[in-house]
């Protein structure tokens, strides 16, 4: 009999919240390429504002609030759970994508607007230590180790990174940089854009957060999977080993490994 | 224009094909899975003529 827990089915919900999320992002592209006027300033380009920001909205707080929520939560011992674990480690890979595309959606931004495709500029330099981290910690994820070692060594890896979240937030109010600040969500929540302008970019935000919701519950669903089929592979091979040495035992041969009733230590 | 294009071309496609490879990846290990577990109920699997 098995003691591995069966994997359920595949949530309904997700891939309704898939179709939502494409329908959505049909719509961003609809608006943001063909209807919304361009930019007094920017012209054509101010249409990059509505994918840059909310790729950049997901990559950051999204990921941010599920990765270090789920870890916070894995290593608070009222909490523990494998759940909270995978959770997170889905959120970080799904998080390394967003925050390669707001990289590369920035670039594209910047090149015309500033005249270059890279500067070494605060909120620059910290996105991309963000995707550096989160890789990092992909890296740890697939070191050898037990289930309980490899969660507890990622939690604290994941809050780590969340540190570099409010550095990335606030480096354009720190810091002199080349990147605006809060251009069109000033810090009184007051919206500075025309009408069709702000509804685009809520559409838009609201669009690649059912995506990333989508995606979250995809990598989630892999990540159980993973664990399941790893968990009947050892149990399948401890049993062979101690089916293997109950013959030896039974045929009167000294057994090279201890099982269940014969090991090192038992009674 | 191009720049915009560009913007929109890679944001979209990286999410396909991301999307995509999540799928695969899932299903592979939905199979891998149904060949580890053995079947919940041993009189199906006792009824396809397996050793229960």
């Amino acid at each position: 009999m098995s003691t591995v827990p069966r994997v359920g089915p595949r949530p309904r919900w997700l891939d309704p919240i898939g179709v939502l999320g494409v329908v959505a992002l049909g719509l961003t592209v609809w608006l943001g390429l063909w209807i919304t006027p361009p930019d007094r300033t920017q012209g054509d380009l101010a249409r990059l504002l509505y994918i840059h920001p909310p790729i950049a909205t997901v990559a950051l707080y999204w990921v941010g609030i599920v990765a270090a929520g789920g870890s916070l939560l894995y290593l608070w011992p009222r909490t523990r759970s494998l759940f909270w674990d995978r959770l997170a480690a889905s959120a970080v890979e799904v998080g390394a994508v967003f925050s390669a595309l707001t990289l590369v959606t920035g670039s594209l931004w910047g090149r015309p607007a500033w005249g270059t495709w890279w500067t070494w500029d605060a909120r620059l330099t910290s996105t991309a230590l963000l995707l550096i981290l989160e890789i990092g910690y992909l890296a740890l994820r697939r070191v050898p180790a037990d289930a309980a070692v490899r969660a507890k060594r990622c939690a604290v890896a994941a809050l780590l990174i969340a540190v570099d979240i409010p550095l990335v937030h606030f480096s354009v109010d720190w810091w002199n940089t080349l990147h605006q600040g809060g251009t069109f969500i000033d810090p009184g929540f007051q919206i500075h854009a025309s009408a069709s302008m702000s509804w685009t970019f809520l559409v838009g935000l609201v669009a690649f957060s059912l995506i990333f919701v989508w995606l979250l519950g995809e990598r989630y669903r892999i990540e159980v999977l993973q664990d399941a089929v790893g968990d009947q592979l050892l149990e399948v091979s401890l049993a062979e080993r101690w089916s293997e040495d109950a013959a030896l035992v039974g045929a009167g041969a000294p057994t090279a490994a201890g099982g269940p009733g014969h090991g090192e230590g038992s009674p | 224009m191009r720049y915009v294009d560009a913007g929109y071309a890679v944001a979209l496609s990286t999410l396909f094909v991301y999307a995509l490879s999540l799928i695969l990846r899932r299903r592979r290990w939905e199979r891998a899975y149904r060949a580890t577990t053995p079947p919940a109920d041993p009189q199906s699997a006792a009824g396809r003529g397996e050793r229960s």
